[in-house]
């Protein structure tokens, strides 16, 4: 598991506590009913703040599922 | 704290059947970072609570306010916390809208911001008749309308900030009600590290991650406040005074602005304004008792009163040991007490034998650093209000230890207490006067029946609910007033009554005091019996060992005392017993 994977699982797992990994590995925003937009916003920055990112518009585009945010960061970062 | 962080804390479990805090943030902006953040700092605050924040819509705080003190939610809820800024008292003086800067806008500006805080504060004080509420003014700079430049502070800037001023003293004349020091906000938060323009523009949030933890936790503080401490022992040579006593002498040892000694002049004034808010200050010191007895007769320059320091343990023993003595005259524990002492190995010692006392090392050449130290003290023994017992705590301690009634004489002998000339003094209004029976209960931790402590609301909730008595117990005797020291309060019902707290002061051990309130109890309510919610507590011993005095066997939870059991194991009293408020006194069947 990349540090990528792990540092963003750890993100999800605190914006939604309810669901498990595999859960989370599979959400997607359109079928997770917790993941609205409040939950959106806590997302983009808990993984701006884990990532050392700066807060765009980009990665709110990406909020999309766990996969699309996953090669996002990770070509944001270099990883 | 990160907000990943916060959130992890959420995230811990709690038992299912967890006591609620439920708390109503009251703001104009998108909650969502300050709701979560203020979870957070609740959490740490109460682990074994689970805190549920409700908000309402944006963009109308004042409206928010006003449906909620007409609603039935506000019974519900533990606490309120008002959140004000700019945009809630004019939206020209935030970005989100575009209603214009003109010059000629500025006085309409101005009626609003008057108008918005008039509202805002008759809905504030209204919830805080209420529940308790937490309050804080806008730690934003304002929108650049005004035409004057910044860096002045001109007509208008003025205006606005009295307007502020006068909204929140009116605010903090309400008991209830805590305004956060704006001060003490700029000191860890920096004011230009505040806002988040891109966010307030994106998501309708006004504040930076780092800024908001800082709110937040600050708005918990009031929330879920921690117990003040209750007693501070003092180092004498180079804390107390400049110089060390056995080689300066009596005369030598400094303490003023002439003498290059003003800090310590500085700390001893802050340690008579602790006394007079009724902390118990003592000395350890490793010196000649004797030149030191001298100095507190002979140098009248003290700015400290000699009164004020009790005991004086002054002597070439170990200050750990002193420390011992101490805290038993005073009849604490050591995680109550802060000990201060120049020397850092003295602070170690201590804390190697006193692991829970709050240990600091007196910064005497460092002015700056000792400031630091006195405000970081005063927020370890911060009170909203100084009682009538804060005020003859000392002396009472100290009159009883001259009379040669120790505090802890469990042995007291029968002539000592006969001839005491004791009165106990029970008051059975519900609501209780003033907010001391509510200290007492939160502060109490060696005569407390099970640890239980209350927020306001929840107390104000215990006091409404259908049988609930409460007696607030004062006492004194020829030593001299203790106040009151003790609250018993529960249920009545058919026959029996309930007690589900009971605390009384350490202070007021060993007067048999406990008997009075049970015989109060069987014989003024016509109880056949009384069923106390007791739970052992890692401090409560006491009231265990008086529970086992009765019963003839230490209890391990919820236990029954029968009149006549009582009546049996109970001591010789030798109290006057005064009443107060008959109509609420307790009754043991259910009032309608």
């Amino acid at each position: 598991m990349s540090d990528v994977d792990t540092k963003l699982l750890r993100c999800f797992q605190a914006v939604f506590p309810a669901l498990t990994e595999e859960q989370i590995r599979t959400a997607v925003r359109g079928n997770t009913p917790q993941w609205d937009s409040l939950a959106s916003l806590l997302l983009a920055r808990t993984i701006e703040e884990s990532f050392g990112l700066e807060a765009d518009l980009e990665l709110m585009n990406h909020l999309e599922s766990f996969d699309a945010l996953r090669a996002f960061v990770a070509e944001r970062v270099g990883a | 704290m990160k907000l990943l962080e916060a959130l992890e804390i959420l995230r811990s479990p709690t038992a299912s059947d967890a006591p609620r805090l439920n708390v109503y943030l009251g703001c104009g902006f998108t909650p969502i970072y300050l709701e979560t953040y203020l979870r957070a700092h609740l959490k740490q605050r109460l682990p074994d609570h689970v805190s549920e924040v409700k908000s309402g819509l944006f963009g109308d705080l004042a409206g928010n306010l006003e449906r909620l003190v007409e609603s039935n939610e506000i019974a519900g809820l533990h606490a309120c916390v008002v959140v004000i800024e700019w945009p809630d008292l004019d939206e020209r003086l935030g970005f989100r809208t575009t209603a214009g800067w003109r010059p000629e806008n500025l006085p309409d500006v101005i009626a609003n911001v008057h108008w918005s805080l008039d509202r805002i504060a008759k809905a504030v004080d209204r919830i805080g008749d209420r529940i308790p509420v937490v309050c804080s003014t806008p730690s934003l700079m304002a929108a650049p309308l005004s035409f004057a430049p910044p860096e002045q502070g001109d007509a208008m800037f003025w205006t606005v900030e009295a307007a502020l001023s006068k909204c929140a003293l009116r605010l903090a004349g309400n008991e209830r009600i805590r305004i956060v020091n704006p001060r003490c906000l700029d000191s860890v938060s920096p004011p230009a590290g505040r806002a988040d323009v891109k966010s307030t523009l994106a998501a309708g949030y006004p504040y930076t991650l780092e800024h908001t933890d800082v709110l937040a936790q600050a708005l918990a503080s009031f929330i879920v406040p921690r117990q003040a401490l209750k007693g501070l022992i003092t180092d004498l040579d180079d804390t107390l005074w400049l110089g060390i006593l056995g080689e300066a002498g009596v005369d030598g040892v400094q303490w003023t602005l002439e003498c290059q000694a003003q800090i310590h002049g500085v700390f001893q004034q802050f340690l008579q304004s602790l006394a007079d808010a009724g902390i118990l200050i003592g000395v350890a010191s490793r010196n000649d008792p004797e030149l030191a007895r001298q100095v507190f007769e002979r140098r009248k320059d003290l700015l400290v009163k000699a009164g004020s320091l009790f005991p004086r343990e002054v002597n070439w023993g170990a200050k750990s040991h002193s420390v011992t003595r101490i805290l038993r005259a005073w009849n604490i524990g050591a995680d109550s007490v802060a000990f201060v002492d120049d020397s850092p190995m003295d602070v170690a010692e201590v804390a190697a034998e006193h692991p829970d006392i709050h240990g600091f090392v007196f910064p005497k050449d460092d002015p700056a650093a000792v400031v630091d130290l006195l405000r970081k003290l005063r927020g370890l023994f911060g009170k909203s209000s100084i009682s009538a017992e804060d005020k003859i705590r000392a002396a009472s301690l100290s009159a009883r230890e001259t009379d040669g009634c120790a505090a802890d004489s469990k042995s007291a002998s029968e002539e000592f207490l006969a001839a005491a000339n004791a009165t106990v003094h029970f008051d059975c209004t519900n609501p209780p006067q003033g907010g001391r029976a509510l200290e007492l209960i939160n502060k109490t931790n060696q005569f407390n029946l099970n640890g239980r402590r209350y927020t306001e609301a929840e107390w104000q909730n215990f006091l409404r609910s259908a049988g609930a008595f409460v007696c607030v117990v004062e006492y004194q005797d020829r030593f001299g007033p203790l106040g009151r020291i003790g609250v018993v309060a529960g249920i009545g019902k058919e026959h029996a009554l309930q007690v589900t707290t009971w605390v009384m002061s350490c202070r007021a051990f060993s007067r048999r005091i406990e008997h009075a309130c049970l015989r109060y109890l069987f014989s003024h309510a016509g109880a056949r019996q009384i069923e106390f919610l007791y739970a052992p507590t890692p401090r409560n011993g006491p009231v265990r060992d008086f529970l086992a005095s009765l019963l003839g066997t230490a209890p391990s939870g919820a236990c029954i005392v029968d009149r006549d059991t009582f009546d049996a194991a109970c001591p010789a009293l030798y109290h006057e017993v005064v009443v107060h408020a008959p109509a609420t006194e307790p009754t043991a069947s259910p009032r309608e």
